[in-house]
């Protein structure tokens, strides 16, 4: 190891793309939009003097190999690297780096970390992986332009590679803002039944804190930083993560992937309430393992086993009730509602409940009506209404005072039904008490828990 | 306002020490300790000794016999019984030429250092100057027979200092190609 071998093989293992010929593979640069030459050419041509005048040299330096690269029109950048590749596989394989399709797929990078004696061959090894997966897109904020981040942003589901990262990342004092896990519970917490769950990995650090400790050689990513950092008006300062406190995250719905083969054995299977939840099932010794427990104490309050916001045509709806024999067998009571009625309560109240502490939550019964009157009036983007909640409904309110809509009540609290001409959403309801019952500790880790499927027994059973 | 050369000198001797030491831990060499200087070579050396004498001390010898020589920057590297030194021109112009490259190959001729590398900040080097150090290894790697009959070997390299980056970016030219392979020429120096 040293340290420009240390830089290159953040590089690799970042974008690395192995295929079958024995003398090429290259590395791609996911710079979707943010690199491309339509968008911002002046970036472009950055990004192609930083192949040519940084990589290029280095890689012949260090492993005779010649670069050169090629780019499209979206902002996707390959390097292709070329020439007599047997030392660099031989030393990516005895790091225990498989040379085959995307390295970072299924990397785990403990035996390479275990080489990096200090902080400086960190912060080599980080910042290739950086130049390569590490996003300064100024979208990439927290809330604010105030707070930026860079993100580091990981496909597959190497939960082990990014575990270590994150730590890497810590050891160095740049303390990840925020991790966002590959998992559903965290991509679909509303709508169980959505398979367009993984969409990665991010680990986010501040823009002040990784300038600081961290590193990039790609002039395109400097510049970019520096552009994001005078967005700020104040510096911001990480915080280690066993020192963070956990706000009380919201619900979200037990997913049918929970189970999914994708998701490694100590993960599988169990169900999350927050992402630093994950940290502390997978053993980080960062973990805030205290206030997970905090979290996991009220854990049903956290949770619901139906869909927490479904939107989409009635006749899918309705096809999502009849696929489950709990909501498939209900008898409902059909209501027609004013919309102002439901839109001037307080949203953090809920409906129709059977006792204190259950009921529907109106937050997104709200959520629900905006979207079936964007669905009325052309408003919609996919599943989305275009623009804020409250300026749809507030206008269909200015031109349809006493607009209604129908809701559907089941006679147990299963999801009701929202309605409005040809589109419907499902509702589930808040149950803490019922919920409570259906969470499972798992013998081989204190820290995981399953919850198991709900049925009308638990519903019905009076206490 | 744009710096000049020196106001670079700072951020380039930091970073090319953290490259070598972690060069040399990353070897298992935890021994050795990296001494930067700038100005006249026999003074600064006379001062190194006087500064860390459990470390420099090893260069009295040395720094008798050597005649004063002005340089920008550099670099003693020590383990207290041996020592190296390595030897930064640095540059701040549009391109660095043969101008350059003799003055570098000069002062260690003159040091009696091994290595030496010609730096210049976010510019490259004139195509002559690249076609030399392409085509003739001669002009980067002088061996040198001297009176008393002992032979002296200088390895010389070209780079370029990026100020947005605070990094190097390598040319291929010379020897010393990288700062791994000017950390690899150290290493052998320093082994047991």
């Amino acid at each position: 190891m040293n340290t420009d071998k240390a830089y290159i093989l953040g590089l690799v293992i970042g974008g690395g793309i192995w295929g079958n010929a024995e003398d090429i593979f290259r590395i791609r640069l996911p710079f979707k939009q943010w690199g491309s030459y339509e968008i911002n050419p002046k970036r472009a041509g950055e990004i192609s003097r930083d192949v040519m005048k940084m990589v290029s040299p280095l890689f012949k330096a260090i492993y005779n190999i010649s670069v050169s690269y090629d780019t499209s029109a979206s902002g996707v950048w390959n390097i292709l690297c070329e020439g007599d590749l047997d030392i660099l596989k031989r030393e990516m394989e005895s790091y225990g780096l498989s040379c085959e399709g995307e390295v970072r797929k299924t990397a785990n990078i403990d035996k390479i970390v275990s080489e990096l004696v200090d902080d400086n061959l960190k912060r080599r090894f980080i910042a290739g992986l950086a130049d390569t997966i590490g996003s300064t897109r100024s979208t990439h904020r927290r809330f604010s332009d105030d707070k930026q981040m860079v993100s580091f942003e990981i496909s597959g589901f190497e939960y082990h590679f990014v575990c270590s990262l994150c730590k890497l990342l810590h050891s160095i004092g740049c303390y990840p803002d925020q991790i966002l896990w590959n998992h559903p519970n965290f991509h679909c917490g509303n709508n169980p039944y959505d398979k367009k769950w993984k969409k990665g990995f991010k680990l986010r650090v501040y823009l002040d804190q990784y300038e600081k400790f961290g590193a990039f050689a790609f002039v395109s990513k400097a510049i970019s930083a520096k552009e994001n950092q005078a967005l700020e008006s104040v510096r911001n300062v990480g915080m280690p993560c066993a020192d963070r406190e956990i706000k009380m995250p919201s619900i979200a719905c037990v997913h049918c992937d929970e189970n999914s083969e994708l998701l490694p054995d100590e993960i599988r299977g169990g169900h999350y309430l927050h992402n630093r939840h994950v940290c502390a099932v997978l053993g980080c010794e960062h973990a805030p393992y205290g206030e997970i427990k905090k979290l996991l104490a009220n854990a049903e309050y956290c949770i619901n086993p139906f869909p927490i916001l479904i939107k989409g045509k009635l006749n899918e709806i309705e096809d999502i009730l009849n696929t489950n024999a709990l909501t498939k067998n209900r008898v409902y009571t059909d209501l027609n509602v004013k919309i102002s009625e439901i839109y001037n309560q307080s949203d953090q109240d809920l409906l129709y409940g059977k006792e204190n502490g259950n009921g529907y939550p109106i937050n997104k019964i709200i959520l629900a009506i905006a979207y079936l009157i964007a669905a009325q009036t052309n408003q919609l983007n996919g599943l989305r209404p275009k623009g804020r909640k409250d300026k749809i409904i507030k206008e269909y309110l200015v031109e349809y005072p006493d607009g209604v809509v129908s809701i559907s009540i089941p006679e147990i609290m299963t999801p009701l039904v929202v309605r409005m001409n040809a589109y419907a959403a499902l509702v589930g309801p808040n149950n803490p008490k019922v919920y409570k019952k259906l969470i499972q500790k798992c013998p081989e880790n204190e820290y995981k828990i399953k919850i198991r499927e709900i049925s009308e027994e638990d519903l019905n059973e009076k206490e | 306002m744009k710096k000049n050369e020196v106001a670079h000198y700072p951020e380039i001797m930091k970073f090319i020490k953290s490259q070598l030491q972690s060069n040399f831990l990353a070897e298992g060499i935890g021994d050795v300790s990296i001494f930067w200087k700038s100005g006249e070579l026999t003074a600064k050396i006379k001062e190194l000794i006087y500064e860390y004498p459990n470390e420099c001390l090893c260069m009295d010898e040395y720094s008798k016999k050597i005649p004063p020589l002005n340089l920008d920057i550099f670099c003693v590297v020590t383990n207290g019984e041996k020592f190296e030194i390595v030897i930064l021109e640095i540059k701040l112009r549009e391109s660095v030429g043969l101008n350059q490259w003799s003055q570098l190959v000069g002062y260690n001729l003159v040091s009696n250092a091994k290595y030496g590398l010609l730096i210049n900040i976010d510019a490259g080097a004139s195509d002559r100057l690249s076609h030399i150090l392409s085509f003739d290894v001669d002009s980067s790697k002088i061996v040198r027979k001297k009176e008393n009959g002992s032979e002296i070997e200088h390895l010389l390299g070209f780079m370029q200092w990026n100020t947005i980056t605070q990094n190097f970016e390598y040319s291929n030219l010379g020897q010393i190609s990288s700062l791994s392979a000017l950390s690899t020429f150290l290493i052998s120096q320093f082994q047991h």
